[in-house]
């Protein structure tokens, strides 16, 4: 393996803090605390904790070992494993470059509400929680009737896209060492204003109905094989593995710095914010609930329809202060998305195509950030949101769990999961014992692939398809397919060795 | 809130804080940060 100079880490802190802020996401606010309310209450933490020992760290570490042994982003990683296991890397890069192209319009619409929210564009008291849902599809997205109705894209979410991409790129460019600082100032940010919405969540009238639904153990439900099918899937989802980009995090860590305390103090740091985001936003339903003299069955708790629909709800009912608090909690969701989103366009996508292509990194980060815009595009017209719902499940799903089974697989077997756990030990400040070689082999994988054929596959391949789009589930497995094929092209194209 | 969910946050916050003052307490213990 050639010497190669690596960029680096300004330090042991700025690497926490950009895998935590890698890690950190939109998920963590919309989608945790309703899967623990969903299955069972607290009785949920119980398999969720357990998943996280037994699926995420050990992959985490995987992740960050690989990249760091042969110092290359996913593809060049596998590439070292054996030339024919390269395409496997450049799977999870076409999965974090498609995830990244909807996620910053996700962004996007977190900056429009950020601006509307300082004057409470959608209204105040009970007439604005009324109007929160039709404000958000029909005046912010201004929703078609379907995916085949695209429409023009909606002007202010194009323009609000560009900047995106704009402060993106300024973050980029420089490499891990402004990122690592970038990230230290915005994960401290969102934690300072989560503090605040969970201060003022709490202090509602109904707040504690609300974190009864959270909290309350039906310790029942644990008996039924959803509950830890629940558990292993969201353990999967927010750690932003199986993207490419923690290879590339780990490719920038120095050599003789350890790597199994980080990954404990990631996983450990990520779930502690989703459970504390989940005071936040179950004070917020009993609130809603309490306010509206509705059951907790009627309030959307979870994805788009909490962030955009219900949570706008719950500010205009606020006594008072509601411009302030609608503004901090737009602006929480912009540094989560935005932590994360560079995560996927620098350590996904642009290490690795500065490795095979021996690009410098401001013109690759200029090339990706223009293709990335473009390619949003799509989601910024009338049936945006249709083709962005297809695409998450094709990649965000399916992409991201297969390619994570891939990639724990031949590295488990390939490369050899002994071999990567004395190489961590060598440095490691918690050493890692022989069980960790058969998660990684037989449980991770294994773990994976049963959400995606549990989770995924029996209720897609059903009639009526994934939401029923088109009449099946073909846009799926059609963009699966591209991202799949795209990684065999990828890996044939010849290039003089980059980044050397 | 009932006291089961007071519990619950109680251990889980427990866990989180426990896990964490672990790893913090295990820095500097391995390699450095220098190449």
């Amino acid at each position: 393996m050639a010497e190669v100079k690596r960029e680096r880490w300004t330090g042991r802190t700025t690497f926490i803090f950009a895998a935590i802020g890698s890690a950190i996401g939109l998920g963590n606010v919309w989608r945790f605390p309703y899967m623990t309310y969903e299955y069972g209450g607290g009785a949920f933490l119980i398999p969720w904790i357990v998943g996280l020992i037994l699926l995420g760290i050990p992959w985490m570490m995987m992740e960050f070992g690989m990249g760091r042994y042969f110092q290359r982003g996913a593809p060049g990683v596998f590439e070292g494993i054996g030339k024919k296991w390269e395409w496997a890397g450049w799977w999870p890069v076409s999965v974090a470059f498609l995830i990244v192209t909807y996620y910053t319009v996700i962004v996007a619409w977190a900056l429009n509400y950020m601006i509307s929210a300082a004057t409470m564009a959608w209204g105040v008291g009970a007439a604005g929680a009324a109007e929160a849902g039709g404000y958000f599809f029909g005046t912010v997205l201004r929703l078609s009737d379907g995916p085949t109705v695209l429409g023009a894209p909606v002007l202010p979410i194009l323009g609000l896209l560009a900047l995106v991409w704009i402060v993106l790129f300024l973050i980029m460019y420089k490499g891990a060492a402004v990122i690592g600082r970038v990230s230290v100032w915005m994960v401290c940010a969102f934690w300072a204003i989560l503090v605040v919405l969970v201060v003022r969540g709490v202090t509602l009238a109904g707040a504690a109905e609300g974190l009864n639904y959270y909290l309350a153990p039906d310790f029942s439900l644990l008996a039924q094989g959803g509950v830890w099918f629940a558990a292993f899937s969201q353990i999967a989802f927010t750690l932003s593995l199986g993207m490419a980009g923690m290879f590339a995090y780990g490719s920038f860590v120095a050599k003789k710095a350890d790597l199994t305390n980080s990954a404990f103090i990631t996983s450990f740091s990520n779930c502690a914010t989703s459970f504390f985001a989940g005071f936040a936003v179950f004070s917020i339903v009993g609130f809603i609930m309490q306010a509206m003299s509705i059951p907790v069955g009627d309030v959307s708790a979870s994805g788009l329809g909490l962030a955009f629909v219900t949570y706008p709800a719950a500010i205009s009912m606020l006594p008072g202060g509601n411009a302030v608090i609608g503004v901090l909690f737009f602006l929480c969701l912009f540094f989560m998305g935005t932590t994360s989103a560079y995560f996927l366009a620098y350590g996904g996508v642009i290490a690795p195509v500065m490795d095979k292509f021996g690009l410098g990194r401001v013109k690759a980060t200029f090339i990706v950030c223009v293709i990335s815009f473009v390619v949003g595009i799509l989601y910024t017209t009338s049936g945006g949101l249709f083709w962005l719902d297809m695409v998450d499940r094709a990649v965000s799903f399916y992409g991201l769990l297969i390619t994570g089974a891939l990639a724990c697989l031949v590295v488990g077997w390939g490369f050899g999961a002994g071999k990567l756990r004395a190489y961590l030990n060598e440095t490691s400040e918690i050493r890692v014992g022989a069980w960790w070689d058969w998660m990684l082999k037989l449980v991770v994988p294994a773990a994976l692939l049963f959400v995606v054929i549990y989770g995924g596959f029996m209720k897609d391949i059903s009639p009526g398809g994934y939401e029923g789009y088109f009449g099946w589930s073909w846009p799926i497995w059609t963009i699966l397919g591209v991202t799949l094929v795209l990684s065999f092209v990828l890996q044939a194209v010849k290039t003089a060795k980059g980044g050397e | 809130m009932t006291t089961a969910a007071v519990v619950t946050t109680i251990i889980m916050w427990l866990i989180f804080i426990g896990g964490l003052g672990f790893c913090f307490s295990r820095l500097g213990k391995g390699g450095g940060w220098e190449d």
